[in-house]
């Protein structure tokens, strides 16, 4: 791009968003390798349409932004002139505490909402890595989930309601904000992982969750992780709804300082309920753990859990040492020890060290790789990688990686294989953002 | 449509080939019993094939598609809304010969069926392994897994274990051009745009849905039910409000008003007290522990708002009892009039005692008894209007209270349907809650999934240039005598 364009980009913002919305901060505001042109902060939804109107019509190229925290993910951007900062559009539009349901603009970061709900004895089950920072909009585009799992399981599920403004800058609605709505298509299916390749999310209503009367969280140790897993998954099993069953293993425990620091697999289960609800389930859960041969199980008290449960959230996002590559898998339960127990033996064939963070209950396993000294050759993370992806595949699922180097990047495709749909998937594009405005070539396939 | 007539002989044939001669209807008088569903609308087809298979499905797709003759796939027929109409004449596809189990995984708590099973006899098929399939449509003994997919269906247990699209973890669907494709698959995320949750209550007008992978639930250790009865309708809405506030979300929260309760009490000699206005039925479920706290929160509330009484079971039987009323309760409308036309919309639940009063106060100025039974505690609510059509004009007077209903509905911040879906019932409303913007979006679904056209057309959106000037002319206009729900 000439220094020309880069003056028509800025100029054009400018001219419909007034200067002082306009930022040249883009070091700021890379996503992966691309620098944009400009970066520019809406503070309404009415300026995020003109936004948007602007950039299809002048041809500019733009990415949304939340909080900033999964600037990595996707496949390589085509082009990049313009970032839509959305950190300004974070007000609580409402909460209804009554309803159980809210509003929020897109741009409200995920504690700052928890904080709010959480006074009225409500929360929203969606705890994505970094909350401070996290938006809900960025959140819902990457399709970032958290250990947490409501009864429902996964955000998409709490949604009632979303605005969204696309690459045209048409401002579209859908559903509403009753828990209950069958009128007219759930188009906000289409944004909920779709990483703002369609449009952008302005505004997003959800049902909320009464916070449990009370609480607690069992830590079990184990010798191995195949121990762990199996506990895991004979506590969802169970009676026993938690709120979170997360296994960790020895990598994991010694890379986040968890509790018990020891060469141990950890199995954490958060549970809630009113008080004798709670007690049985406290009882049950570290039965099962003993009865697949726990070394150890203990029930933390509410600091060590919450900070537990952070740390777990957080983990290869957070401050510590970054790991070279991350990816999710979603597999079928019962396969996340042969996904995980695979992993760990082709790591040990490599100079890379993996850490899993899995929720069997959910076939969610979340793997990162950690280099040893200096970074891995791109040919040994693509190696990695693919390994990983094949046992995934394996386990009738598919994995999608959120980092990697660049030079891998541009040898997969990070959303893995999407099979036959990918030619409604293109259409989908082809209708509702034709131009290619919004964040071109990072979704699946380099729509 | 009548061009296609003059090339119907040859369709015919090519269908007959494709499904064999016994599973395509053509002939008018056998047609008459698929002219309708659930709703008040009808139409005629052009024939009905019944389809054994995927393959089948897939042929019959493509020899439409060739002569552009549309295809409505239709499940058990229950739908409220006329979804399953031939309004614009063409094929009605029944999958009600598709009904297998394919595959149970009770480790993995899956199971993949075909879209004509029935969505009880799932739950019973799998019962056995302590599993059930939570979305429980009041017609459930009749209506399919694919109708249950088109429409998005709930039931009374949707308040805790949401609704179809939840419970839905992947599809096999036929295309416009007779593609087969896999949309999602076992697992809980995919890859791409959710394509999924996009064909889940699209009302069978983007795809044909041939297989279903759907979640399924552990039974629950414990069950209670409690039966609250209320002097005043207002009180039964007060204490829905109490309970969620109480940080409660039951298994179910169901409501019934005086009117409803006189027909049950007449119909199944429910055993209700004296007096009573207002019932609550609440079901709670999960650990035996967690059951009985929960309940003893919900006993604890109910008493703030003067209960005539409050019962409970907690044995399957006597719980059968209770719900007993709630259950016969449209039968038993029968009763109170010849005729009852079944309104759905949702509305925020702390909305309840006005919205209640607004009908109270619709109802007499319309001189049409209309009888509230209530998903209370998702705010659903379906009032019934009661109507002998024999008498002229009322039919249309009905409509007119109908619509009256559903924008009152929107006005208090709810919506036009929360469970019985669009179709042809409800298209003409659409404005009330969506600008040509937000239409014109959805409507491009329809050019992404390369529709042509073809799958149950004139449906969800609304027709005509003047959609919004008297929008109820449209349903009336197609409302004949016969089938009110």
């Amino acid at each position: 791009m000439t220094a020309g364009d880069r003056n028509s980009a800025r100029q054009a913002m400018e001219r419909v968003m007034g200067s002082d919305r306009v930022s040249n901060d883009v070091a700021g505001h890379r996503i992966a390798d691309a620098t944009p042109e400009v970066v520019v902060f809406p503070e309404s939804v009415e300026e995020l349409r003109l936004l948007m109107a602007e950039a299809n019509q002048s041809g500019l190229a733009v990415a949304p932004w939340g909080g900033g925290t999964r600037t990595e993910l996707g496949n390589a951007i085509s082009r990049l002139d313009v970032v839509a900062d959305l950190s300004r559009l974070n007000s609580l539009i409402e909460h209804n505490p009554a309803d159980l349901t809210c509003t929020v603009q897109a741009g409200i970061q995920v504690a700052a909402l928890q904080g709010v709900l959480a006074k009225q004895g409500q929360f929203l089950a969606v705890d994505p890595p970094l909350p401070g920072r996290a938006t809900i909009g960025g959140t819902l585009a990457t399709g970032v989930t958290g250990p947490l799992k409501s009864q429902l399981d996964h955000p998409r599920d709490l949604v009632i309601g979303m605005k969204v403004v696309q690459a045209d800058g048409n401002l579209v609605k859908s559903g509403g904000q009753v828990v209950k709505n069958v009128t007219g298509y759930d188009m906000a299916r289409l944004h909920i992982g779709g990483l703002g390749t369609l449009g952008v999310i302005a505004e997003v209503s959800f049902k909320l969750t009464p916070l449990p009367a009370g609480e607690a969280t069992v830590v079990a140790t184990f010798a191995t992780g195949r121990e762990a897993l199996d506990a895991g998954l004979s506590i969802t099993r169970s009676q026993i709804l938690p709120l979170a069953l997360t296994a960790l293993d020895s990598e994991v425990n010694k890379r986040a300082d968890l509790v018990p620091a020891s060469d141990s697999y950890n199995l954490a289960v958060r549970l809630g309920g009113r008080p004798l609800t709670l007690k049985r389930m406290v009882a049950e859960t570290s039965e099962l753990a003993r009865e697949s041969s726990a070394n150890t199980v203990e029930t933390l008290d509410d600091a060590a859990a919450k900070t537990l449960w952070r740390r777990i959230a957080d983990f290869g996002w957070d401050d510590r040492p970054a790991p070279v590559m991350a990816a999710r898998a979603s597999v079928l339960p019962s396969m996340v020890p042969e996904l995980v127990e695979s992993v760990g033996r082709s790591a040990a064939s490599s100079d890379l060290r993996t850490a899993v963070v899995s929720h069997p209950g959910f076939g969610s396993v979340l793997i990162f790789w950690f280099a040893e000294d200096e970074g891995p050759s791109d040919d040994a993370c693509l190696d990695a990688l693919s390994r990983a992806r094949d046992a995934s595949h394996t386990a009738e699922g598919r994995m999608v990686v959120d980092r990697c180097p660049s030079g891998v990047k541009s040898q997969l495709d990070v959303w893995d294989e999407v099979g036959e749909p990918e030619s409604i998937m293109r259409q989908m594009k082809a209708q509702y953002d034709p131009k290619r405005t919004l964040n071109p070539g990072r979704f699946v396939g380099g729509i | 449509m009548e061009a296609f007539v003059d090339n119907s002989s040859a369709l015919i044939d090519e269908l007959k080939a494709i499904v064999g001669d016994m599973y395509v209807v053509h002939e008018p008088e056998d047609l008459i019993v698929f002219e309708y569903d659930g709703s008040v609308d009808k139409a005629l087809p052009l024939a009905v094939v019944v389809p054994a298979s995927t393959d089948e499905v897939s042929r019959v797709v493509q020899a439409a598609s060739k002569r552009q003759v549309p295809i409505i796939a239709r499940g058990a027929g229950t739908g409220l809304s006329g979804g399953a109409v031939a309004e614009q004449g063409g094929i009605v596809l029944p999958l009600t010969r598709m009904t297998r189990i394919l595959e149970v995984d009770v480790e993995n708590r899956l199971a993949v069926v075909e879209p004509g099973l029935v969505n009880l006899d799932l739950t019973n098929h799998v019962s056995k392994h302590g599993l059930y399939y939570a979305p429980d449509p009041s017609s459930q003994k009749a209506c399919t897994i694919g109708g249950n997919v088109a429409e998005n269906s709930g039931g009374p247990h949707c308040l805790a274990y949401g609704v179809t699209t939840n419970h839905i973890l992947g599809l096999e669907v036929v295309l416009a051009d007779g593609s087969v494709q896999w949309i999602g698959g076992k697992t809980r995320e995919t890859s791409g745009y959710d394509l999924r949750g996009i064909l889940i209550g699209s009302e069978g007008t983007l795809a044909i849905t041939t297989k279903v992978v759907v979640r399924l639930l552990k039974q629950p250790e414990a069950v209670k039910t409690l039966l609250a009865v209320f002097e005043e309708v207002d009180d039964a809405s007060a204490a829905v409000s109490g309970i969620i506030g109480a940080g409660i979300v039951p298994a179910a929260l169901e409501m019934m008003d005086r009117l409803c309760l006189q027909a049950a009490e007449a119909s199944v000699h429910a055993g209700y007290p004296e007096g009573a206005g207002a019932v609550l039925l609440v079901e709670v479920d999960g650990l035996s522990e967690s059951v009985e706290e929960e309940a003893a929160e919900i006993e604890r509330v109910c008493q703030a708002y003067r209960p005539i009484e409050i019962r409970s079971a907690t044995d399957a039987a006597e719980r059968e009892r209770l719900w007993a009323g709630r259950k016969g309760v449209l039968g038993a409308l029968g009763r109170l009039a010849p005729n009852y036309y079944l309104v759905d919309g949702t509305i925020p639940r702390t909305k309840l005692v006005e919205v209640l009063a607004e009908i109270g106060r619709i109802s007499e100025r319309s001189g049409l008894p209309i009888a509230n039974l209530l998903h209370a505690g998702d705010g659903n609510l379906h009032p019934s209007i009661l109507f002998d059509e024999r008498n002229p004009g009322e039919t249309q007077r009905v409509l007119e209270v109908g619509g009256e209903i559903l924008k009152l509905c929107v006005d208090v911040g709810g919506v036009l349907s929360g469970e019985h879906g669009i179709g042809l019932e409800k298209q003409q409303y659409m404005h009330l809650m969506f600008t040509e913007e937000d239409l014109a979006a959805m409507d491009k679904l329809k050019p992404a999934f390369a529709t042509n056209g073809m799958f149950n057309p004139g449906k969800i959106f609304p027709t005509g240039a003047s959609c919004f000037d008297g929008f109820q002319a449209g349903a009336i206009a197609r409302t004949g005598a016969g089938a009110y729900v």
